[in-house]
Order: structure tokens, then sequence, then C-alpha cells
């Protein structure tokens, strides 16, 4: 199976294999030429192919005739503020989020800071596909200017935006694990301009991921250590670009990253009620938080970029995913993971609530997921097949908006075609566990 | 006639125009060839001053890497200073990204071996296949190497040739030169090798910019406001790079440009003044050069037209200096490629330990009239021409190694198709532009009568 993936978030492979240069090359070279030109920010992880896929991304766009910044290595969500705050015309984020790091990928976004939706895409793909690009003239060429002001930029945002005083009385301390990737370079100097006492692990940006960037329980273990012999009062898990957290609570606990929207949302609607905006696969706890605090819940289909268009519709006071991704909405419409900590942060220094007793009050469900790996050439037609034996199912409703979604009264099941690689992603969630694994076994019988 | 193309990818390198051909994907994957080619390990760069320079480094940059390269970046340098840092870092090779005289909108690749030379002819057809093939060395993020930024490559330049060539002599007043860089990759080295030599210098066009401010070729007719500066302020010689600094005009004490064919001349005359030795041009240099040779005695050898032919030539025969009638000064004790600077230090030292100005230096050698014609010529049609050539002069001695050579009692004639354009060119040399002029008559509208037939 090649694993290369070109599709609405963005184009996505393993270097080496399927993610060339070229492709790289071209790709920003469609993006050039679909923002006509124009001031183009350019930010990456801190993956060891960043530099070749930057040198790549940089060829395409200067020769588009961009003027193409590079802000070096820092979080995505750093760059996407950058756009939005400047007159940039866009962005390309070199990260493959929570992939591995021997993948590597390119994530476009527009000029008010927000990635492309799903037309955008298609007609950036389109050109792509056409292969005739926007060719500056000699005279028009420029160079590349290189600046590392977007991480005070987003730094300067966060601290507006929040009671830092109030953090700073507080004198928390906190654990980080920045899994060595781009938050390295903003969140331990955001939390230490705090008054936060932090305790910062895998911080080296020139170190590969000491563990999958992706935060879950199971990549947590260094962290609760940390945060156990710190006697923390909360630790935080990174995944490798800045858009997503998992928590660890001052006992040691880690939730699950399925937590973090659901505690993000308890401290915001508690606030502030109106409407959170998250994806078909979210857990159903933040139906029940949202219900609490006379509430709505928007769900869309799975993806950042459907979450933050229904975030600006609904004007949502929050959005985020059950991946461990959050957006505040007075920051930016996307996934901020030093945003979600702020917020977090703020709740924890003007309430004195510990974490653990915060998590302790929120609805939990056993929620259960598998990966189904499948043929490229075969992965719709296997859903579409599924869609055929829905009624089997006899569930009391079924989504269709993104892959099959079942409800029950007690629960439901979740079966979709990944974005960002060639497998189907099982999700089930009940009350209990018993419950979670019989609803599951639909999926099991079907797909094995 | 179809429409002249803007892209030549031969053994010379790859060469095209920024904003039509040379597309960063074309280039990227030439990186990647070249990083096959040398199986991974280091790769020095350099760039001149063009506008395009950064958007191709970036290209480059990018496919080295893929392909497994350690990337030392020298910046803005000379042509002559990468093939010197090639060797003293011990790379797999270079890459300098330049496109030499070719106008402003062009840019080029020209790939260098690892002892620094340019790729020999068998070389480039290896890393040509490469290229076509498309099966590239491509390794995963892990095992990716980075690029390191290297700025001290100019200044290792300017002391290996202090090391070899020493400072000046003292004199009562220093040399003054004039310098013309074309804000080329010799902007910021030459005047900082003339100074280190003893000698004050006066400089226009020293931005490193890209922005052209003449032809970027040193010929005569490009170097109007040199030979003003050279009268304005003095000077004892003018001096006058390329955009990449591999090739040296000379404006004499009094403002007139000595032609290019001179610059050998001169350096060689110096050279062998020294240390005696063979030398080696090609076969459509002047013959002042084998004068200069006869001079000390020395042997002279003439090999096919091409730097790449030159030095090949150079190590076969361990000649002591060599190069060709462009400007281009070899002196393999710095570097077996053409260096303007070398070329420059040089001939400041002629000047200083003769004490004997350019002109007179050039008065009391003979002296020749060279004619150059070309004529539109389609590839198939060459071999007609030389044959008819061949036949014309059959009682003449020949020499048939590049196009055909005719040696003339008082002058010869070379006739040979272009490796770079659809032409075919005439050059005649004798004592006196009359005899230049019959010489070439005597087959040039045979030539053109036997293309017209076509």
């Amino acid at each position: 199976m090649k694993p290369l993936k070109i599709g609405i978030t963005g184009v996505r492979g393993i270097v080496g294999e399927t993610f060339t240069p070229e492709l790289a090359v071209e790709f920003a070279q469609a993006f050039a030429t679909y923002l006509d030109r124009g001031r183009i920010l350019v930010c990456r992880d801190t993956r060891p192919s960043g530099p070749m896929v930057r040198s790549a991304v940089m060829a395409g766009l200067l020769s588009a005739g961009c003027e193409a910044i590079d802000l070096g290595i820092c979080p995505t969500p750093t760059m996407q503020l950058a756009v939005q705050q400047s007159d940039a015309q866009g962005g390309i984020s070199i990260t493959a989020g929570h992939n591995p790091s021997h993948w590597n990928a390119l994530k476009f976004v527009r000029g008010d800071g927000l990635y492309l939706n799903a037309t955008q895409a298609e007609e950036l793909l389109d050109l792509y596909h056409q292969g005739e690009f926007e060719k500056a003239k000699w005279s028009e060429i420029r160079t590349r200017i290189e600046t590392r002001d977007a991480i005070e930029l987003h730094i300067d945002r966060l601290r507006q935006a929040f009671d830092i005083e109030s953090i700073r009385r507080r004198g928390l301390t906190v654990a980080l694990d920045c899994c060595n990737g781009a938050s390295a370079r903003l969140v331990p100097r955001l939390l230490e301009g705090l008054g936060c006492t932090v305790l910062s692990i895998n911080d080296d940006i020139q170190a590969p991921f000491p563990h999958n960037p992706e935060p879950k329980r199971e990549t947590m273990a260094q962290l609760r250590a940390v945060v156990k012999a710190g006697r923390a009062d909360i630790g935080f898990a990174h995944d490798a670009d800045g858009e997503r957290i998992g928590i660890v609570t001052e006992t040691g606990e880690p939730l699950s990253e399925e937590m973090t929207l659901a505690i993000a949302a308890e401290i915001k609607l508690s606030r502030s009620p109106g409407v959170v905006v998250t994806n078909v696969s979210t857990t159903s706890a933040i139906d029940a938080i949202a219900a609490r605090h006379a509430s709505s819940v928007v769900r869309t289909q799975v993806g950042t970029a459907y979450v933050s268009e229904a975030i600006l519709e609904h004007r949502a006071v929050l959005g985020g995913e059950g991946n461990g991704a959050v957006a505040i909405p007075e920051i930016h419409a996307t996934n901020d993971s030093a945003a979600a900590i702020m917020l977090i942060l703020d709740h924890m220094a003007a309430t004195g609530q510990k974490i653990s007793a915060l998590a302790a009050s929120l609805p939990r469900y056993s929620m259960h997921k598998y990966d189904v790996p499948i043929a490229p050439n075969l992965l719709f037609s296997v859903l579409n097949d599924l869609r055929k034996e829905a009624e089997t199912a006899h569930a009391k409703t079924v989504d269709l908006s993104d892959g099959i979604k079942f409800a029950w009264p007690d629960g439901w099941l979740h079966i979709r075609a990944s974005n960002t690689e060639s497998m189907i992603r099982v999700i089930a969630e009940a009350e209990n566990e018993p419950r979670a694994l019989e609803i599951l076994s639909w999926a099991r019988d079907r797909l094995g | 006639m179809r429409a002249i193309p803007t892209l030549k990818i031969s053994i010379s390198g790859v060469r095209g125009v920024i904003g039509e051909s040379l597309t960063p994907t074309l280039l990227t994957r030439f990186a990647q060839a070249f990083g096959t080619y040398v199986g991974s390990g280091t790769i020095v760069i350099g760039r001149d001053t063009r506008t395009s320079g950064e958007m191709v480094r970036q290209a480059v940059i990018a496919g080295l890497l893929s392909s497994g390269c350690r990337v030392i970046d020298l910046g803005v340098c000379p042509v002559p200073t990468l093939q010197l840092m090639v060797r003293r870092h011990r790379a797999k090779g270079g890459i300098e990204i330049t496109a030499s005289h070719n106008p402003a909108e062009w840019n080029a690749l020209k790939f260098v071996n690892a002892e620094g030379l340019f790729l020999s002819t068998g070389q480039a057809r290896e890393l040509l296949d490469i290229y076509h093939q498309g099966d590239y060395t491509k390794v995963p993020g892990a095992e990716m190497r980075s690029v390191d930024l290297f700025d001290g490559g100019l200044d290792a330049h300017i002391q290996a040739i202090i090391d070899a060539v020493g400072i000046l002599p003292p004199r009562p007043r220093p040399l003054k030169v004039a310098l013309d860089s074309c804000n080329g990759a010799g902007s910021i080295i030459a005047p900082l090798l003339i100074q280190e030599l003893g000698a004050e210098v006066v400089t226009i066009n020293t931005t490193p910019d890209g922005l052209f401010p003449r032809g970027a070729e040193p010929i005569a007719e490009n170097l109007a406001a040199l030979s003003q500066l050279v009268r304005e302020s003095g000077a004892d010689v003018g001096f006058a790079q390329d955009m990449d600094a591999d090739r040296l005009a000379i404006i004499d004490e009094t403002g007139a440009p000595i032609g290019e064919d001179n610059t050998l001349v001169l350096a060689t005359r110096y050279v062998l003044s020294m240390t005696p030795g063979p030398v080696v041009t090609n076969l459509s240099t002047s013959s002042t050069l084998d004068a200069v040779a006869k001079m000390f005695a020395c042997p002279i050898h003439h090999s096919k037209i091409g730097e790449a032919n030159v030095t090949e030539m150079m190590q076969q025969v361990r000649a002591i200096i060599g190069g060709e009638g462009n400007g281009g000064v070899i002196y393999p004790t710095i570097n077996f490629c053409r260096d303007s600077l070398v070329g420059m230090a040089l001939v400041l030292h002629l000047l200083a330990e003769t004490e004997r100005s350019v002109s007179s230096l050039l008065a009391d050698l003979p002296r020749y009239t060279m004619i150059k014609e070309k004529l539109a010529c389609p590839s198939h049609k060459i071999g007609e021409v030389l044959k008819m050539i061949r036949t014309t002069y059959a009682d003449l001695p020949m020499d048939a190694r590049d196009g055909v050579k005719v040696i003339f009692p008082d002058g010869w004639l070379l006739v040979r198709g272009s490796n770079t354009e659809p032409i075919i060119r005439l050059v005649a040399e004798a004592p006196d532009e009359s005899r230049a002029r019959g010489i070439l008559d005597g087959v040039f509208a045979n030539v053109a009568q036997l293309l017209r037939e076509s």
C-alpha cells in the first residue's frame, strides 16, 4: 500500500517513499497559483525531513513570484495567527501532526488564518493536477525572508486574552511534554512568562520524537512520572505542531484525549453559554456538558476545516475534536493547544479547583476505537457496502454526513474513511464498557 | 524557424530561462540525480548573484537533502571558490548556481566532481542518464542530513592565492587597480584579494544584487565604463569579471581593452618567468601565447575546445599553466579551473616584478588579428562543411580533433560546429587584419553557398 494521501487536509506521505521534493515543490507552486502570488508564511515542525520539505516549498513559492516568509520551527496555530494578523495571503505548515516521524505533510492556510475548506481544497487540487503554475520572470522573483517574530505575536495575543495576573498569583507548577515538537519553542516560554514553575521534558527541537507525537494515554507515561515526582498541578502532552494536547491530572492520572475538549467545554460554557462545535466522532460527554450549561452542540464532519467553518457560521464559543484539539474563537477559530492550556490554567487560577476534581465532575463514557487498513481502491466501496447493511444495526438514527454513524439511546458507532491515511476508523461509545464492546461488534463482524 | 529553445540540458549542466523552462521541479530533480550519482555524501553549493539564485538554491537543497546528501552552502561565491572548497571539505562534489555570461533571465546548474573539476564528458553523460531514468535515491527523514552555512570560502580562496603566489613586492607607489565585477559573484572577494596582495583598488559594479549593469561577458564592447574609470583614476590596470568570476578581461593603463586572449598571455608570461613548464590551451587561442611559450622555451599543447578538455590535457602533460582565449586562466597550483582571481594575482605580479606597464608588456610580443564569423547551420550539415574544408586544404597541415583547424604558413583557420547553438563558427588568425580576412574569405563564400543548397 502506497502511503500517500492527497486530499482536503493537504498532502501527506512518507518521506523517502511517496513524499518527494517534486511533490512539495509542485504543491507549493499550485498554492501560489491559487492565491495569485502574494505573501505566504511557512512554518514547520521538528521532523528531520522538515528542512528538505521547507526548501522544496520555498523553491515552489519563490518560482511563482510569492513573497515567501520563513517562520522556521513554530506551531501551526502560531503561523495561522500570524497570517490572520498580517496582510499575508496564506500559509503552509510543514507537519504531519500526530503521524510518526517518518511522515510529513503540507497543510494549507488561507488569508484569514484558517485551513482551506473542502471546496477551496478541491480547487487547489485541480490546479495541482492541471500542472500549469504561475511562473515569475527573473525580475519579479523574490528572495526568502526569515523571521522569528510569530512566536512573540502568539504569546502577546494569549497574554491579552486571559487573566495572566491571576495565573501569576496562583504560582502553578506545570509539567510539559512537548514531544521535541514545535510547541517547545512556544509553550515553555509562555508559561515561564506567567510565573509558572515549568517542569519541561522533551523540549529539544533538534532531537527526535521520544514517542509518537499523539497525546494519548499510551504516550503519557513519562509525563505522568514528571507530574508525580514534581508534584505538578497539571501536565500537558503535545503533538508535533501544537494542535492537540493531552492532560495528566495532579494525581498522575492520564486522561483520554477525548477529555481535553470536555474539560475546555466545561470551563468555557460555565462562563459563557453558547454553541460548541465538534465532529460527529467526538464523545457524547460534550452534549451532556452543553446540556448542563444551557448550551448547544453543532456536529460537523471530521476535520479541522469543517469545525472552523462551523465555529464562524454559528458564532460558537468553543470548538474542537476528540483527538485533543481545542479551538478558542476569541483567539482564532482553529486548533491551538497553547490557547487551550491558557484556558485551563486561567480556570484553575481563578477557582482553585484541582484538575482531577474538574475531570471527576464530568460525565465519562466508555469509548473504543480501532483502525482497519484498507486498500485505497476499496476505501469507499467498503463503506458503501456497509451502508447497504445499515438497517441490520437497528439503530435509532443513522447519520451519513461522514461515513456512517449509528446512534442508540445508550451509545453510538461511527465508521468512516480517514482523511489522512488509507484506513477505516471505527469508534464506538457507550455508557459502559460491555455495551461499547457490543456496539463495536457490528463493525467487527463486518470489517474484521 | 522554430522558437529558440530556452532550456539546454547537456554535458555542461542544465541551463534555462527563469519563468519559462527552468522550473523548480526540474532543478530539484537534477539535484536528486546528482545526489544519487555521487552516492549521497557531502556536496558544496554556491551561487552567483542572480535574482533567481535563492529560488534555485532552495530547489537544489531540497533535492540534495532528499537524496541523503549533507549540504555545505557557501552562499554567493565565484565558481573557482566553490571548486577549491569541494576539495578542502573533501566533498563528493559541488553545484554552482550560475549561468555565467548568459543574460539576467537565465540560470543554470554546473556540476563539479570530488576533485573540484567540472564533470568530464563521461561523468556528465552518466549524470544525464540518471536524471533521465528518474529513479533517484530517496532517504527516509531520519537519515536526512543538514545544511551547514559556511562563510569562510572567500577567505580560504584568498589565502590559497596568497600562499601560492605571495604578496606583491614593495614599490614606492602601490599598483592601482580599477575593478568591474558586473555586480556578480566576484563583487566581494575581488576587492579584498587586490588589497590583500598589496595593491590599491577603485571599483564599479561591485554591488552583488544580480542586476546586470552591463552585458555579462567581459568583452570589449561591455567595458566602456571600466575604461573610463581606468583613465579617470589613473589606474595601472583595469580588471573585469563575468557573473561567476571565472573569466577575466583586462584594460591597459591607457584605458584600452587588450583583448580577451591576452589575459592568458600576460598570466603565462609571469608564471613561465618564475617556473618554466608546459602550457596548455585550446585550438582557438591566439598564437601570441605560442610566442610566450617560445620566449621561455616551454612546450605548448592545444586541446579540443572546452574547459574540461583543457584541464584534462593539463593533467596529462603536467602543465604549469593553461587556459582559454576567453579570459580563462587555469593555474593548477590552486585549482584546475578558470579563476579570474588567480588571473588578477598573476598579472599584478607581472606588473610589479617587471615594473612595466600592460601596454609595454604586450608591445614586445608578436601581435595577431583574429576574426570570428558564424553561420546558421543545422547540426546534420556540419559534417558536410568540415569535409569540404578538409578537401579544399588537403595539402596543408591540419588538426581535425575539434572541427577542422588548417595551419597556414602565416596563420590559421578553425571551422567548427557549436555545441550549444545550431551554428557553425569560422575563426581566422594572421599577423594583420587583411591577411586574416583573406584566410577567412578563402572559404566563407563556399561554406555559405553549401548551406544555402540545403
